[in-house]
């Protein structure tokens, strides 16, 4: 492959066709930290490309007041009330108060339609170590992937930090929004009416376990109780809390800044070492102190250079980024200027996501493989569903097992049956999406190499089989021989 | 009582549960059939085993959690009580085809899900060491080559090179896989991916029906499967939702209580699959850790150490509890928190082994678990 194509394979997401080939690749790498990130998609599946409408990208305050009235609709199907008990109400209230089949094919035109590939790959890095699963999360999560992930790219790790943390999406997926200190009012009055009430350690473990320091760092059950001591009072669950609520209990309707001061737990704590002070500002103390711990960026620089430079970081990946890391105080454009300058440097190629390859297939082929925004509640008989389309690759941001998210290893994706997928999608995007199906043109963009075009040339005249091969060959999919 | 709504994580239907077959013999392949069949569900997430199998004999359970312990247990002897969703486990016990193992854990102790569920599934001396899992080793041990059901494939059934996995796909406008294509992709590839591409040919040679999936369908299934000639000789289903921090609940009705449902559903579902198998068969559970003595500050409980182990399956003769029961005092829990282990779980899978796999002991700890000194328990289940 040319050294364009080869770079945005491990970097970005593929040229599309319209593009421009940059001549000076590392330095388009990395003005891509800089570009902006309109919203681009299309209405229907064969329309223009072209913004994604306001209308269907509401703000929190928005995103919680849908959330709100979808509830309180369910509560009066479920008691029967008359006109909310209906196939047909229930299927309105799914269509318009619910955000994530929306979110979910947003996310996907964002990554097939943009120009600013390489920001996109960065932001499913981090939305995948700050992964936010979880029933009323997905309703919230792209809100945290757009203002909390690719919101702090131009700030520090600790900014990012602290916005994940903070976020509803997070605080409920971890159930922080029902933690209370022990020692805190809510549980002195909850034990008054003899009511349970208490600590909750859950967002408190993953915190150091998964997004910063490790176990690595040794820490004790006490740092996990201290740090979701000072988690408690974070967080009130987005549905059935009315603004009133709201105000009563933490003085703001605003869900990304939702402190409940009687729910805290007072006094001092001790996290690996550190005294972090009671009240509100605890919590900013803490995770500014976990962002610019060395075992965070330690942690944190492996997971980089694993998921972009090479499958089994050598140490000098790792302090390459670390040590821009630690030199730019944590800011995240110079820690992203470190992993593309450490990922072009590194000739290996990297086997990559189903996701990114999925991604980096149709971007190559011009394809309409994903529905338009006004078709998400429609039946299409020849685009799939954006949900199965990531199911099938064994692959979704929006219903994620566990809070470690996917790995970024080679290995864990090797299997007969992924590398089968990658065949039948490949299949699938030639007979209903592509519209550049010519492998010769293909492979003239790209620069195959000879072995790509010997493969192809072996396969004889069916241009099907030799657009599914280029599609699955070792170069395409970022293996060996690349 | 709650004026807020507690959520727990909620995953889709179609990934909450997950079945892998494995030790299917692949075509033009002949081997001695092995003793039995052996079945393993992954209860991910931590299961707690006080409630699952509360020991209403312990003076200190009702003190320590009150409103955890179910009210109707079903009593299983003067110490031991059955959590009232496993019904059919009860009715196994009685007929002597299920024990169970208490106060028992993989000798992992610091209660983070990610390492402890590399350790349950890689079998390794401690967490991320083993890239292969301890069913796959033990496979590979005894020549037993396999074909999973899988879309990805697990840790626990990774070792043998020639396992490789099937997960019937779903996309709109792909057709049958063509095998000359397959071939040529395969010589293309170095030697590790041109290995991946010859199992998609070898599986899409092979037709396997409707594959259903919840979690009940695919036990039967699988029972099925294990039941005939030729069939696969272990199988492997992953439960998830067992993280009971918030809300867990005490009876049926509640969240743990819907899920140990789920569990009892699949080992009945097991039994009628296997049908005439089941006299050769074990099912097992495992989990990566139990959780605290004590309920947490939302109705739940957190990570801990000692939990319980399921065992089913014609193989047991004879009904137990087995455990060293180390109490519930404070000064008896680990650390002061969480249930003691007493005995390690490893030997209650290398027991497993050497009953569906025909292997040595000797061997499953050494080669298989990398500790020769792993205490042999086959006799306290098998006889």
């Amino acid at each position: 492959m040319n050294e364009q194509f080869r770079i945005s394979q491990k970097l970005g997401l593929m040229f599309r066709p319209e593009e421009t080939l940059p001549v000076d690749i590392k330095s388009w790498a990395i003005k891509q930290l800089k570009v902006p990130s309109p919203v681009l998609g299309t209405e229907t599946v064969h329309s223009e490309i072209k913004p994604w409408p306001k209308s269907l990208q509401p703000n929190l305050e928005d995103r919680a007041a849908m959330m709100r009235l979808h509830w309180e609709n369910t509560k009066k199907r479920r008691q029967k009330i008359k006109g909310y008990d209906t196939e047909a109400a229930r299927q309105a209230n799914d269509r318009d108060n619910r955000m994530h089949k929306k979110d979910m094919l947003k996310f996907a035109h964002q990554n097939v339609y943009g120009s600013d590939q390489v920001r996109q790959r960065l932001v499913s890095f981090w939305t995948n170590h700050f992964t936010m699963g979880g029933f009323e999360s997905r309703e919230l999560s792209s809100h945290a992937m757009e203002e909390g992930i690719l919101g702090s790219f131009n700030d520090s790790f600790a900014s990012m930090l602290y916005k994940a943390t903070t976020h509803p999406a997070m605080l409920m997926y971890l159930d922080n929004h029902i933690s209370a200190g022990p020692n805190s009012n809510h549980v002195r009055w909850a034990r008054s009416r003899n009511e349970q009430a208490g600590l909750n350690d859950n967002l408190g473990r993953e915190l150091l376990e998964l997004h910063t320091v490790s176990p690595d760092v040794n820490y004790t059950e006490t740092d996990i109780r201290n740090a979701a001591k000072v988690l408690a009072g974070w967080g009130m669950d987005v549905q059935g809390n009315s603004p009133q609520n709201l105000i009563e209990q933490a003085g703001t309707i605003n869900h990304w800044d939702m402190y409940k001061k009687n729910w805290a737990e007072p006094g001092s704590k001790v996290v690996l070492g550190k005294t972090i002070y009671q009240g509100k500002q605890g919590l900013k103390q803490l995770t500014d102190f976990l962002a610019t711990h060395d075992h965070t960026i330690n942690h944190l620089s492996f997971k980089l250079a694993e998921h972009f430079v090479r499958d089994d970081p050598q140490q000098a990946d790792i302090d390459y980024i670390s040590n821009a890391w630690r030199q730019g105080n944590g800011s995240m454009e110079k820690i992203h200027t470190a992993v593309i300058e450490r990922a072009i440097d590194s000739k290996e190629p990297k086997f990559q996501w189903p996701m990114t390859w999925l991604f980096q297939v149709i971007r190559l082929t011009d394809s309409r493989y994903f529905k338009g925004w006004s078709e998400v509640d429609t039946y299409l008989n020849r685009t799939m569903e954006t949900r199965r389309i990531f199911e099938e690759l064994g692959q979704s941001f929006w219903v994620t097992r566990q809070p470690n998210g996917y790995s970024s290893k080679k290995e864990d994706w090797m299997s007969g049956e992924m590398f089968e997928r990658r065949i039948r999608f490949s299949e699938s995007i030639y007979n209903s999406g592509a519209r550049i199906i010519d492998p010769d043109v293909i492979m003239d963009r790209i620069g195959a190499n000879k072995e790509t075009r010997r493969l192809l040339t072996s396969l004889g005249m069916s241009r099907r089989n030799q657009f599914i091969a280029l599609m699955c060959s070792p170069e395409l999919m970022g293996l060996e021989n690349a | 009582m709650h004026n807020y709504k507690l959520t727990r994580r909620d995953f889709l239907k179609a990934s909450g549960a997950s079945l892998f077959l494995s030790g299917i013999p692949l075509p033009g392949f002949t081997s001695d059939e092995p003793p039995g069949n052996i079945s393993v569900i992954i209860l991910e997430g931590g299961m707690d085993g006080l409630t699952a199998v509360p020991p209403f004999g312990d003076p200190n359970l009702s003190k320590m959690r009150e409103s955890l312990v179910p009210e109707n247990y079903l009593k299983l002897n003067s110490f031991f009580g059955l959590h009232p969703s496993l019904k059919k486990l009860s009715s196994f016990m009685a007929s002597n085809n299920a024990s169970i193992v208490h106060a028992t854990s993989f000798p992992y102790k610091k209660r983070s899900h990610f390492e402890g569920q590399n350790l349950v599934e890689g079998g390794g001396l401690s967490p991320f060491s083993e890239k292969t899992g301890w069913l796959g080793r033990s496979l590979e041990l005894a020549k037993i080559p396999g074909r999973a059901l899988s879309l990805d494939m697990p840790l626990i059934l990774r070792g043998y090179s020639e396992n490789d996995n099937f997960f019937p796909a779903n996309i709109q406008n792909s057709n049958r896989i063509n095998n000359n294509l397959v071939d040529s992709l395969s010589k293309a590839h170095n030697k590790e991916s041109g290995k991946v591409f010859q199992k998609v040919k070898q599986k899409s040679m092979e037709r396997l029906g409707n594959i259903p999936r919840d979690a009940e369908s695919l036990a039967e299934y699988a029972g099925n499967a294990m039941s005939k000639n030729g069939g696969p000789v272990a199988s492997v289903i992953r439960l998830d939702a067992f993280d009971t921090h918030a809300s867990q609940g005490d009876g049926e009705g509640k969240d743990l209580g819907v899920e140990l449902a789920k569990v009892d559903n699949v080992i009945a579902a097991y039994r009628r699959g296997l049908g005439s198998a089941w006299d050769r068969s074990i099912i097992m559970t495992i989990t990566e850790f139990g959780r605290t003595v004590a309920m947490n500050g939302t109705w739940g409980t957190d990570h801990g150490y000692g939990t319980v182990g399921l065992l089913a399956g014609g193989a047991i003769k004879k009904s137990r509890v087995i455990a060293k029961w180390p109490g519930l005092a404070k000064n008896e829990q680990y650390e002061q928190r969480d249930l003691m282990a007493t005995i390690d779980y490893r030997s209650v899978c290398a027991a497993c082994i050497e009953k569906s796999l025909g292997l040595d002991h000797d061997v499953i700890a050494s080669q298989v678990f990398f500790d020769s000194k792993l205490p042999r328990v086959f006799d306290y289940i098998f006889t």
